[in-house]
């Protein structure tokens, strides 16, 4: 029951009521009538130095906002090229504390940095200090894979009194009323997953996602995000006809590493396959309509 | 003068200037012909949830301006619609910016108690809140003397309301209580400086009578603040700008009533009928929404099943003619013998023969029950994970039976340490996948079952192995295994015409064969309950499973549940190590961690050395080559022996349960003991059968 959300007068913090960093981008970008271009990274990958400027370098090319990744060593909804990242990432010396140090050179850059955690490691930093260090280093929002709102009590409480986004996820096989739960408590924009599954690149895309996002609209959401399995400026295209947001993550990570999928490539050319790739890919989604 | 001196000093005045407007005469006229109050008493406390009272408030005198509420009805019907038990006014207008307009208002707006807050001294004051409909009025004991406190009480029980008495210290509780409070506001906020202390509550909650209502006030936010209140014993909270400045109102106060509804749920007895998704703190859901969907299915199709006579049926014809159950209780009178050299405590032992179960282990209990639900929810796949192999083996048999499409996800090395149990798998038709990802143990198989689930959930499902996972998973998988300890219990009085155990003795990985032994015991205080987990090379050398002795396992979630758990400094999940594969794991059913909270279990561990001895004794006292895993239990015992004697006990009777055979284990024990030739012991190298070694 440590209370670390008090103002310097020693009173608690209460609602921050401070605009959703989150919604102003899409709120702009809703006015050129274009999808936003959300990319992932791991924090950490290949090693906390060069995960710097790769991050910096995707803002540079065409990133809007930037979901940086937390490694974990239990990561259940990802695929294997974000679970080899997130391993290199560890044995390279990751951790939690550097992450804010990323938050920074992302919204320094210009992009709106958000971050992808599993819960454990958010719980086990304290979810408040977290929610405070995240605030003050100038962080936007969190996207939590395994957090369902129904779970999320603490959470809910620590970003109102830091006005950080909450983003839950939604997938093709959820019930109308499960929408209806993570779009009231959603904040910033909710993660629609492409399709049923883990993170990684495919060569299609069905139809699903563009029926998920208009359920997902009409359960009461602002903006709809659709990633997990966007890989190519085509898809990027397809899918930023319809989602006010795009999110792609494997394929970026891809670039920094070697072509047996298992360890990193040398850091001035990963850098700039990477830079390549994200100006195809912000081609694609921001003239997709 | 203090602020709260100069709040009342304020007031009164106020008061004064109203007073010479309406004299106390008409005011007390009004009172007593207003429509009748509600008894708030019958809404501020129920078994069911934490009541709410949800508060009007602009501003107060330490925060400053919240919010402009510029029409407070219609805040209070959000609030109503969100389901609080009551709306608490605020009617002082100098630094909170109230006013009884607003309690006249939110009167007319809504149908639940209405409770005047204000810094209430004269009658005039109490004559006046029931005037204007309050059901409640707040009475503050720092502002008032014990002849002034008492009367006010009683005047205002006389006009039928209810009174809230605020609080702050160990004294001014007596004096609440003296005086005849019967609902008393522990307020944690302290006036004299305004500082806020939500841990106070703990301390002074103790302190009040069981028939008096609790209710924390001040220092409530959001959820986090409702659940520790809720769990310190509080009846009600009263919650002011968590809900006040919200920018959704109904949805914040549903979020507080839902976090309350959570904690009574988390709390019911008796123990053994307890159904989750939350014991105490521990269990709940953290996965991926996506899987959401398909374990609300699981749970309604379950409860269905539970219902149902033809399902119980089924099941238990299967039981018996299929895995042949009931397993016998076995008396162990020369393994009794050896624990009464050890510790001096004359005990019968009663072995639990789990190991006698088709497959040869417990596990086939829940794979049967859970294949029978796959036939109801008409799926066609089904995968699970195996650490030790007699899941997988398990659960590859019954849905050969069943004509079930089965994978098994293993890591790569428990596979190679139960190659034999591999073997078994594939040739039940079974087909078996080897995690090479991770550390390459249960966890990893875990995972990527997980994986494999959130991708094929709509015609496939998981069957766990163990009281882990998210709900529904620990109780239908303790469910479906307390068949254990109900037949234990039965058999103790038919067959030896003894009425209850001393004591239980079960080993703890997941810990599914612990909760199905100890179910029927939990409420039965005579029984001792052990629980021993895997101590590998003991708890300081950093090999083990130990998650609850101190300095090992935390507080976080893992595949699905909140509970204690193997982690590091940064949260990442710890390699965890013993030589039984079946108990090599990072977490532990909640709960396991529940019952260890409230000290209902008492958990130890046995080391690998203390396993292999206890392996070894039963096997040469009485012919039962126990797993690996439940010789820990055995082990167990030796332990358990010494605490009955250290608690009086010299006579006992105790049940171990032997939850697997030890066939699959005569690898690792022949090369341990020295059974096996140089020759012999290479051969197995080469296929790594034993292989805790095997990188």
């Amino acid at each position: 029951m440590t209370n670390t959300a008090t103002t310097p007068s020693g009173q608690p913090l209460g609602i921050s009521h401070k605009p959703s960093r989150t919604e102003a981008m899409f709120d702009a970008f809703k006015a050129e009538n274009k999808p936003a271009f959300i990319g992932y990274l791991p924090y950490g990958f290949p090693n906390p130095d060069v995960s710097l400027d790769a991050l910096r370098t995707m803002v540079e090319h065409g990133v809007d906002a930037v979901e940086i990744g937390l490694p974990y060593s239990d990561p259940v909804m990802d695929g294997p090229v974000i679970q080899a990242a997130s391993q290199i990432a560890l044995n390279n010396g990751e951790s939690i504390h550097g992450v804010f140090k990323a938050v920074e050179t992302v919204a320094k850059a210009g992009g709106v940095p958000l971050i992808m955690s599993y819960w454990n490691l958010i719980y086990h930093y304290g979810v408040e200090r977290f929610a405070r260090d995240f605030e003050n280093a100038g962080g936007a929002g969190l996207i939590t894979p395994d957090l369902i709102p129904d779970e999320a009590g603490e959470w809910i409480e620590a970003s109102d009194r830091h006005g950080l986004d909450r983003i839950f996820l939604v997938s093709p096989d959820s019930a109308d009323e499960r929408l209806e739960v993570v779009s009231r408590n959603a904040r910033g924009f909710v993660y629609a997953a492409a399709r049923m599954g883990v993170t990684g690149e495919r060569s299609t895309i069905d139809a699903s996602p563009e029926a998920l996002v208009e359920r997902t609209r009409k359960a009461g959401a602002r903006n709809v995000c659709v990633g997990i399995g966007v890989s190519t400026p085509e898809q990027g295209a397809k899918v930023g006809a319809y989602a006010d947001g795009v999110i792609v993550g494997s394929a970026l990570v891809h670039t920094l590493l070697n072509n047996d999928d298992r360890t990193a490539k040398d850091p001035a050319e990963g850098l700039k396959d990477l830079a390549a790739k994200a100006e195809s890919l912000a081609d694609g989604i921001h003239n997709a309509r | 003068m203090s602020v709260l001196d100069e709040l009342v000093a304020g007031a009164l005045e106020d008061q004064q200037a109203r007073e010479r407007v309406v004299s106390l005469d008409d005011v007390r006229k009004a009172a007593l012909a207003a429509p009748a109050p509600i008894d708030a008493k019958r809404w501020l406390k129920r078994a069911d949830g934490i009541p709410v009272i949800a508060e009007i408030k602009r501003a107060s005198p330490s925060k400053g301006h919240l919010s402009d509420i510029p029409d407070p009805a219609a805040l209070a019907r959000e609030y109503e619609a969100g389901g609080a038990g009551a709306i608490s006014v605020l009617t002082e207008g100098r630094r909170f910016l109230g006013s009884l307009d607003d309690l006249d208002k939110v009167r007319a707006a809504v149908h639940i108690p209405v409770l005047r807050k204000d810094f209430i001294v004269t009658d005039y004051q109490v004559f006046e809140a029931r005037a204007h409909g309050a059901d409640l009025v707040l009475l503050i004991v720092a502002a008032l003397d014990d002849a002034k406190l008492r009367h006010l009480l009683d005047l205002a029980h006389e006009l039928g309301m209810t009174v809230l008495v605020e609080t702050h210290t160990r004294e001014e509780i007596e004096r609440a209580i003296a005086a005849g409070a019967r609902v008393i506001g522990i307020n944690a906020r302290n006036l004299k400086d305004l500082k806020v202390d939500v841990n106070k509550y703990n301390e002074l909650a103790a302190n009040l009578p069981d028939d008096v209502i609790r209710v924390a006030e001040s220092g409530v936010f959001g959820a986090v603040e409702v659940e520790d209140y809720g769990r310190a014993g509080a009846d009600a909270v009263l919650v002011g700008e968590g809900v006040a400045t919200a920018s959704d109102h109904e949805l914040a106060v549903e979020r507080l009533v839902k976090a309350g509804a959570r904690v009574k749920a988390s709390e019911t007895t008796p123990l053994s009928e307890h159904q989750g998704p939350y014991w105490g703190q521990f269990g709940g859901r953290y996965v991926p929404e996506a899987l959401i969907t398909a374990l609300d299915e699981l749970e309604r199709v379950y409860d269905e099943a539970k219902a149902d006579p033809e399902f119980h049926k089924e099941f238990m014809t299967l039981q018996q003619r299929y895995v042949g159950r009931p397993s016998p209780l076995t008396e162990a009178p020369r393994f009794a013998e050896l624990v009464k050299e050890k510790t001096g405590l004359d005990a019968r032992i009663f072995l639990k023969r789990e190991d006698l179960n088709h497959t040869g282990a417990h596990k086939i209990n829940n794979a049967l029950g859970q294949a029978l639900l796959v036939k109801r929810m008409g799926k066609t796949r089904v995968i699970a994970e195996t650490g030790a192999g007699q899941h997988g083996v398990a659960t590859a048999t019954v849905c050969a039976m069943l004509g079930l499409k089965c994978r098994i996800y293993m890591g790569q090395i428990d596979a190679r340490r139960q190659a034999l149990n591999v073997a078994r798998m594939r040739m039940l038709g079974a087909e078996v996948v080897e995690v090479t990802l991770g550390d390459r143990i249960l966890k990893d198989a875990i995972n990527e079952a997980l994986r494999d689930w959130v991708t094929n959930v709509k015609d496939t499902h998981y069957l766990l192995g163990t009281v882990a996972g998210p709900h529904p998973f620990p109780a239908m998988v303790r469910d479906f295994q307390k068949i254990i300890g109900e037949e234990a219990k039965e058999q103790l009085k038919d067959w030896y015409g003894i009425d209850h155990p001393d004591a239980i003795c079960a080993c703890v990985g997941g810990g599914s064969n612990a909760i199905g032994i100890m179910n029927a015991f939990l409420d039965d205080e005579r029984v001792n309950l052990y629980g021993y987990e895997a101590g590998g090379n003991g708890p300081e050398s950093g090999r083990h499973a130990i998650r609850f002795a101190p300095g090992t396992g935390q507080l976080g979630m893992f595949q699905g549940a909140k509970s204690y758990l193997l982690e590091t400094d940064e949260g990442q999940t710890l390699d965890t190590y013993s030589i039984s594969a079946g108990l090599d794991y990072a977490s532990v059913g909640p709960e396991h961690a529940w019952l260890k909270d409230i000290g209902r279990v008492n958990y130890s561990w046995a080391t690998d050395d203390e396993a292999m001895n206890a392996f070894r004794d039963l096997s040469q006292t009485e012919g039962i080559i126990p797993a690996i895993e439940s010789s820990h239990a055995v082990a167990g015992a030796y332990k358990a022996a010494a605490d009955l004697k250290a608690k009086g006990y010299d006579k006992a009777v105790m049940i171990v349960n032997i939850s697997g055979r030890g066939d699959k284990d005569m690898a690792t024990a022949g090369k341990w003991f020295g059974y096996l030739t140089d020759e012999q012991a290479a051969a197995l190298d080469v296929t790594g059968a034993h292989g805790n070694t095997v990188a």
